[in-house]
């Protein structure tokens, strides 16, 4: 061969290689901060990285668009159509056809709808029956039909219905079948079927070809657990993993959208970061001392030091974005107001508080930040650091004076308030939750809100009920947390992400990768 | 001494170390019960998130049987653990035991290989280090050691990672790999070399003492008068007599390698007892939790029961005592 014909063979091969360019990547791989998967069975699940990789398995008879957090925003699924009684008691589903359940265990019907309903509502096989404490009765009139009757109407049937905690459908046969193995093998009817789990390694799932909107084009999806965070960032560079669960600071946002070709998200929902004050106890059972705290404390502040492109301030007592939040008029900081307000009610030296606070670092950090800022008012915070599981305890015990708490709900008003702010709620209670601070400023709206069909009048209840809190200084929004996640960019989740109530991003049937 | 006589000395000598493990273990077994039961926080708090109401705590609570009485639960536990029935963990609901031995041959498999680097490049290095006192060698290999004592196992783990899986790409940062030889020996090597030079560093210090004591020793200056060659001296007269401490600091590794594994398997993300633990600690999971305890006890209970033999076999001097 001369020179010139070996030139123009390797500058054919040159030029034809973009022909034989390789096909996109068909198998993704995710990673959580979670060590290990907990029970991976969608009615026990409460851990978020659980709950996420579920909600690529399962399916609900209604759904949250992906990419939205907003029940706004909620769309048939397994449900095709629905309608409901005037008085909002009784909810008749008309089901898709031809849904098949993974593994081989045939169509999904009413009866899997019904004993699934029926699983979620049941405290013995359920994290979640709670929620369901309205519901009456629900029945399969006929293979394709579900009706839901309720003791009294709630707030948002359809949010529970939907695919976030008990509303997930599993496949009765299945379940009943593998007994108590359905928590390591979850059979469901989503766009993803379970493969292998591997304790502290991964869980693998394949693509559900029988999809009933259409095969995913993704083949595999392996959900790995990698706590670590300096690995999970350096499993990342290396291209070993194309999606990781993110770091709450700006420094880790700028610093992964260098690494080439990353995108960074912060998505809803956002956390809400409250300082609940216990107005049961001295000196916090004086509204000027907590009227004193609220001007304490600098939103601004707080914004900036975990960085604005994964913080906002807060607006209310409840999330904002989430369904009925006003702008409930939070006190403006003015640290010699506080000093004003704290000296007319007896303590011109001023106050110490106890709270008992969690060392998780993320947490740990705002507080020290808070206890600074309180201080510029002469309000010192004596805290005493415990393990997270040991904060999670007591202050549920009522051992803490002022709390503060990290928290997301499904964003409808109602569950916020309620678990936060209605007396029945209270901590220490045979009811109790999370109302730290004792809370009863607004029970009646709350309760009021849950009665009320028209939406026009359930939101200004629930307007009313955020103003009377914020006026009782139950609590002290100040600012609220992103969800932060990155992935390699040749990866097209097939919407465009806003958010994912089960704070890990949706995978559907159209995630794929563009090269 | 004639060959019956020496059998029953070795025999009482086995029975005494196994009579005191029991003992050990039995007194471990209820400590554990109780330094879990101490821990505050609560294991239904933990399942059900922090959305539950009280009542649904107080059922949960009553299904893991955590409303019964102390002495009740501690009978059965002791029960339990006797039978080899550790139940099943209360956060995933997976028997503790097939939990456990899930994970337990990634964290020996660890733990032996960084033994046996350790071992391999500590001991000579300790004995190169003697033998050449106060010279040039001696001083590197001292400042080497004690670099590498004061290197944390998660500094070097990052360290290895960044030169070894990003810079280099020689190997992956996920070091949990299965199937082949080549794909194992990815797996173990980073991990391992974390370890093991850590542990090298420790050996390699008291090799280098334990020999200068015995190379100062009469008997050895008399070898070398006879006319023993001097690598023959170090290895039969100096190295074998200056096995005990070295046995003692091995055993001992065993044992402090099995707890080290926990930062090296999350920064690698292995699997292995040390995740176990560390998770089932901030689930507050009583049942893995005690089986978890029992079996590092039982692990460090045979490794000091193996270090015990392996006097005997090193110094005769040690089963009559």
């Amino acid at each position: 061969m001369t020179r010139s014909a070996f030139s123009a063979a390797v500058a054919f091969c040159m030029l034809a290689a973009p022909a034989v360019a390789q096909e996109p990547k068909r198998d993704l791989v995710v990673a959580t901060s979670q060590a290990d998967a907990g029970k991976l069975d969608p009615h026990l699940a409460s851990a978020g990285a659980d709950k996420g990789v579920l909600n690529w398995v399962f399916n609900a008879l209604v759904r949250i668009r992906p990419g939205e957090t907003s029940p706004e925003f909620i769309e048939p699924d397994l449900a095709e159509s629905w309608t409901s009684s005037a008085n909002g008691t009784e909810w008749t589903f008309t089901l898709r056809q031809g849904v098949e359940c993974h593994g081989g265990y045939g169509e999904f019907t009413a009866e899997d709808a019904v004993y699934s309903i029926r699983r979620a509502a049941n405290k013995e096989t359920s994290a979640f029956s709670g929620d369901f404490a309205a519901l009456d009765r629900v029945e399969a009139p006929d293979p394709y039909t579900v009706k839901v009757t309720l003791k009294t109407p709630i707030p948002s049937l359809l949010g529970l219905l939907s695919n976030y905690h008990g509303g997930l459908m599993v496949c009765g046969k299945a379940a009943e079948k593998l007994g108590a193995d359905f928590s390591t093998h979850p059979i469901g009817t989503g766009p993803f079927e379970f493969v292998e789990y591997l304790p502290q390694q991964y869980i693998k799932l394949k693509a559900n070809v029988a999809y009933f909107r259409g095969t995913p084009q993704l083949d595999t999806v392996t959900y790995r657990y990698i706590p670590s965070d300096a690995t999970r960032d350096l499993a990342f560079q290396s291209g070993e993993v194309d999606m990781i669960f993110g770091r709450q600071n700006n420094q880790w946002v700028e610093r992964t959208q260098a690494v080439p070709g990353a995108v960074v998200v912060g998505m809803e929902p956002a956390e809400l970061n409250s300082l609940y004050l216990n107005k049961t106890v001295k000196p916090l059972d004086d509204i000027r001392v907590r009227q004193a705290i609220a001007h304490a404390i600098d939103r601004k502040l707080m914004v900036a030091f975990t960085g604005d492109k994964v913080a906002r301030e807060a607006i209310s007592v409840v999330p904002d974005g989430n369904l009925g939040v006003v702008d409930a008029g939070l006190f403006p900081y003015d640290p010699e107001k506080a000093k004003a307000l704290l000296a007319e009610a007896g303590y011109p030296d001023g106050i110490t508080l106890k709270t008992i606070q969690s060392s998780l670092p993320v947490l740990l950090k705002i507080m020290e930040t808070l206890q600074a800022d309180l201080k510029k008012s002469n309000i010192t915070l004596d805290m005493q650091v415990v393990d997270h599981p040991t904060y999670m305890a007591d202050i549920r015990k009522d051992l803490s004076q002022v709390t503060l708490y990290q928290a997301a709900r499904f964003p409808v008003a109602d569950v916020y308030l309620t678990q936060f702010f209605h007396s029945r709620s209270t901590v220490n209670t045979p009811g109790g939750v999370v109302n730290f601070s004792h809370c009863d400023a607004a029970d009646a709206e709350i309760d009021a809100a849950k009665r009320e069909l028209d939406p026009v009048k359930q939101k200004q209840l629930w307007k009313t009920a955020q103003e009377k809190i914020v006026a009782d200084v139950c609590a002290v929004p100040f600012s609220e947390q992103l969800v932060v996640w990155a992935w390699n960019g040749a990866l097209d989740l097939g919407y465009d992400l806003q958010g994912s109530l089960n704070l890990v991003p949706q995978l559907t049937e159209q995630t794929h990768f563009t090269k | 001494m004639p060959a019956r006589r020496k059998f029953i000395i070795m025999l009482s000598f086995l029975i005494r170390r196994i009579a005191l493990a029991l003992t050990t273990g039995f007194v471990v077994l209820t400590l554990v019960f109780v330094v879990v039961r101490i821990l505050p926080g609560d294991p239904a708090q933990v399942i059900l998130g922090d959305m539950a109401s009280e009542e649904s705590l107080t059922a949960l609570r009553q299904r893991l049987g955590l409303d019964r009485s102390l002495p009740a639960q501690y009978l059965d536990f002791v029960g339990g653990a006797l039978s080899g029935d550790w139940g099943e963990s209360m956060v995933t609901g997976r028997p503790v035991v097939t939990e456990i031995m899930t994970v337990l041959p990634w964290t020996i498999e660890l733990t032996v290989v960084s033994l046996l680097l350790g071992t391999a490049v500590g001991v000579p290095l300790g004995v190169w280090a003697a033998v050449n006192r106060n010279r040039a060698v001696d001083y590197a290999v001292r400042v080497v050691s004690l670099l590498g004592l004061s290197f944390p196992a998660f500094v070097s783990a990052v360290i290895l990672l960044l030169a070894f899986a990003i810079q280099l790409r020689w190997f992956p940062v996920i070091s949990a790999r299965s199937g082949s030889v080549g794909a194992w020996f990815q797996s173990i090597t980073l991990p391992a070399l974390s370890l093991g030079l850590i542990m090298a560093a420790y050996i390699t210090r008291v090799t280098r003492s334990a020999m200068l004591e015995v190379l100062s020793e009469d008997y050895v200056r008399t070898a070398r008068a006879k006319g023993v060659p001097w690598p023959a001296v170090v290895r039969r007269h100096a190295l074998r007599n200056a096995l005990l401490p070295i046995i003692t600091v091995v055993g001992l590794f065993l044992g402090i390698q099995i707890g080290n594994s926990v930062l090296t398997e999350i920064v690698f993300n292995r699997p292995g007892l040390g995740k176990l633990i560390v998770g089932a600690l901030n689930q507050r999971d009583y049942t893995m939790l005690q089986g978890m305890m029992v079996i590092y006890t039982l692990i460090v209970v045979f490794v000091n029961m193996l270090t015990d033999i392996a006097y005997g076999l090193a110094d005769p001097r040690v089963k009559l005592q």
